[in-house]
């Protein structure tokens, strides 16, 4: 009861001396705009990081399998992959009772793609038609390669958004004909825009054509250059992959010894190895933050010890008219808790315009995220009580007599 | 109200260099009574008030303040017996800077049970006669002015007994003379006052005069009533 009428003497005493009380804000003001900017925007970017792999790969439950031991740069492509991995070889790994689809890919980057008097050059994936439901796409104007259309050999094409813009700025591109590598094939379908890939290229500058019509008909090569498997359990994943392994390892008779042949990627694990390492820069930030939070808590030890010096002659009043000693520490200390409660508040407005200012100009999402903002003012509030405790201690220990007197 | 039996208060360490500042000091203040305690710097007027106003403990000897004996009390035992039964009335008024006459007088409800009431606040400006400068802060105000605002301040909780040091120390002899009044017209509503002055004109308005001296006292004896013939 009696501290709730201490805290409001401690709100007035705030708002009566406002140089001081400013000053103590500012110091707060500093230390959690920059924490709630910095864990804001370290969030953000996690949030990022992961939406680009999420783009890329569709769902999180899928393992990649690409020909090749060695580790090589960037995308697999026709021109640098060896011919190791089979149409055969998806089918058994199709048949493991972990997996639950796989779809066989054929690709190559930069082949000329034609139509009329203009050329643009995409990535040309030659895919089964499961690759849809598989990645949870969708077209977003006509229909998507069938099994039909696969077994025919059909030359037909799905267009990625880049593509779209590129060869038809102007015409409905549905039913026309564009020449891929010369070869005729005639427009289905578009998909829906995929946005960027963890390294930030678009993911939409792509041709989509049935992979038997890739392999026989346009590229003439009959081995894979990769295979997407969706997994069963994607909690399982690490399991599933060596099951994978060890099937290839067997179909290839690839001695005890011996390095693989291919590459199993299991990209739910990358990005969660990615994301990881956002977060230990995203802690640097907040020791960075914690130590100006520090420095504000410091301030406000200063400032308030000096008040606790000036407003002796307040203190023996205040004692001299029943005052005990809790009552003067719980005065001082909720001065510096509110105080520092609101620079805190005040940090958090500052932070979170300074957190739009920076996500425009880095192109993050514009998110405001409420679990930050709540760690930063509690913080600012155990900053607030944390350094204001000595100042209070040293009010309550002030003789009233003497203070009187003075 | 008052009783006090051998009380002493012996500052420093036991020996040669400790201040005995009180020395077995025993009387007894009655309800009602207006007493003016005298005697020359030194002669122990602080110490008798720290203590009598529960501020500082006695190093011997008991006191009973309205039938309880506080000389063993807790600081929070003390407390609560100053915000309940005494009100302070100081030379140098000692009220909040920046804190309007209203809210210095609201200040001893802060520390007592209930809510801080505002009306009753401001009835106890207007007893003092500054229902209008309720809102004024001290700097504003004429020191004869801040001394009522902190009369006031003293009467909020409806304390047994009124202690003033030298109340009219800093003021001019009109604005001592309407304190002195104010003083007098409490003391006819009933309540106990203890007084300490230099001051044979404001002592003069006392019933009872007890004169220290050196710690110990010296005279105690009755005064004529309204000897400067005010009624």
């Amino acid at each position: 009861m009696i501290v709730t009428k201490v805290a409001s003497q401690a709100l007035r005493s705030a708002s009566r001396y406002r140089l001081r009380t400013s000053l103590m804000m500012l110091g707060m003001v500093v230390g959690i705009s920059s924490l709630a900017v910095l864990s804001s925007i370290g969030e953000a970017s996690k949030r990022e990081t992961m939406q680009r792999f999420k783009n890329m790969l569709g769902t999180f439950d899928t393992i990649i399998v690409r020909p090749g031991g060695g580790r090589s740069r960037g995308m697999p492509t026709l021109v640098n992959v060896p011919p190791t991995l089979r149409f055969e070889d998806a089918r058994a790994v199709a048949d493991l009772p972990e997996i639950k689809s796989v779809a066989e890919v054929q690709n190559a980057f930069d082949i000329d793609v034609q139509y009329r008097d203009r050329t643009t050059s995409p990535a040309i994936f030659g895919v089964s038609t499961n690759w849809l439901a598989l990645r949870s796409e969708d077209v977003a104007d006509g229909t998507f390669l069938t099994d039909e259309q696969n077994n025919s050999l059909a030359r037909v094409a799905v267009l990625g958004t880049d593509v779209q813009t590129s060869l038809f700025p102007e015409e409905d591109p549905m039913g026309k004909t564009i020449r891929i590598a010369n070869v005729p094939f005639q427009v289905i379908g578009i998909l829906k825009p995929r946005g960027a890939g963890p390294a930030g290229a678009t993911l939409d500058n792509i041709v989509l054509i049935p992979i038997n019509t890739a392999a026989r008909r346009l590229f003439n090569r009959d081995f894979l250059t990769m295979l997407i498997a969706q997994v069963r359990n994607p909690a399982r994943g690490t399991e599933t992959t060596e099951q994978v392994a060890a099937l290839l390892r067997d179909r290839h008779h690839i001695p005890p010894r011996a390095l693989d042949d291919f590459t199993i990627t299991n990209p739910a694990a990358t990005a969660a190895q990615v994301t990881r390492a956002g977060t230990t820069l995203g802690k640097i930030l907040s020791g960075v933050s914690i130590m100006a939070l520090g420095i504000g808590g410091i301030v406000i030890m200063a400032l308030m010890s000096i008040a606790v010096s000036e407003r002796r002659n307040e203190i023996g009043v205040r004692r001299s008219v029943g005052a005990g000693r809790t009552a003067i520490l719980q005065q001082f200390l909720l001065e510096a808790v509110i105080v520092a409660l609101a620079g805190g508040v005040a940090g958090v407005v500052i932070g979170i315009g300074g957190m739009q200012l920076v996500t425009r100009l880095q192109k993050l999402p514009q998110i405001i995220l409420w679990r930050p903002i709540i760690t930063a003012i509690c913080l600012a509030v155990g900053t607030g009580l944390l350094f204001g405790m000595y100042p209070a201690w040293k009010a309550a220990r002030v003789d009233p007599i003497q203070a009187l007197r003075s | 109200m008052i009783r006090i039996e051998k009380l002493s208060k012996t500052y420093g360490r036991a020996g040669s260099t400790s201040v005995h500042a009180l020395k077995e000091a025993t009387f007894t203040v009655t309800p009602g009574q207006f007493v003016c305690v005298r005697g020359a710097s030194g002669s122990g007027k602080s110490t008798l008030l720290n203590i009598l106003g529960c501020l500082d403990q006695p190093s011997s000897g008991a006191y009973w303040l309205d039938g309880e004996d506080v000389s063993h009390y807790t600081d929070k035992m003390l407390s609560r017996v100053r915000n309940a039964k005494i009100g302070f009335i100081f030379q140098s008024f000692n009220l909040l800077p920046r804190t309007t006459a209203l809210e210095n007088v609201e200040i001893p409800m802060v520390y007592s049970d209930g809510r801080v009431d505002r009306h009753r606040a401001q009835a106890a400006l207007e007893r003092v006669g500054l229902g209008g400068r309720a809102d004024h802060f001290p700097t504003e105000l004429s020191g004869g002015e801040q001394q009522r605002v902190a009369v006031a301040r003293a009467l909020i909780n409806d304390p047994a007994l009124i202690l003033a040091d030298e109340p009219t120390g800093n003021l001019d002899a009109k604005a001592a003379d309407e304190i002195m009044h104010l003083l007098q017209s409490l003391h006819q509503q009933g309540r106990t006052i203890l007084l300490v002055t230099h001051a044979p004109a404001v002592a003069a308005y006392a019933s009872r005069e007890i004169l220290l001296s050196d710690g110990a006292v010296a005279s105690d004896r009755a005064v004529g009533i309204m000897s400067r013939g005010v009624v």
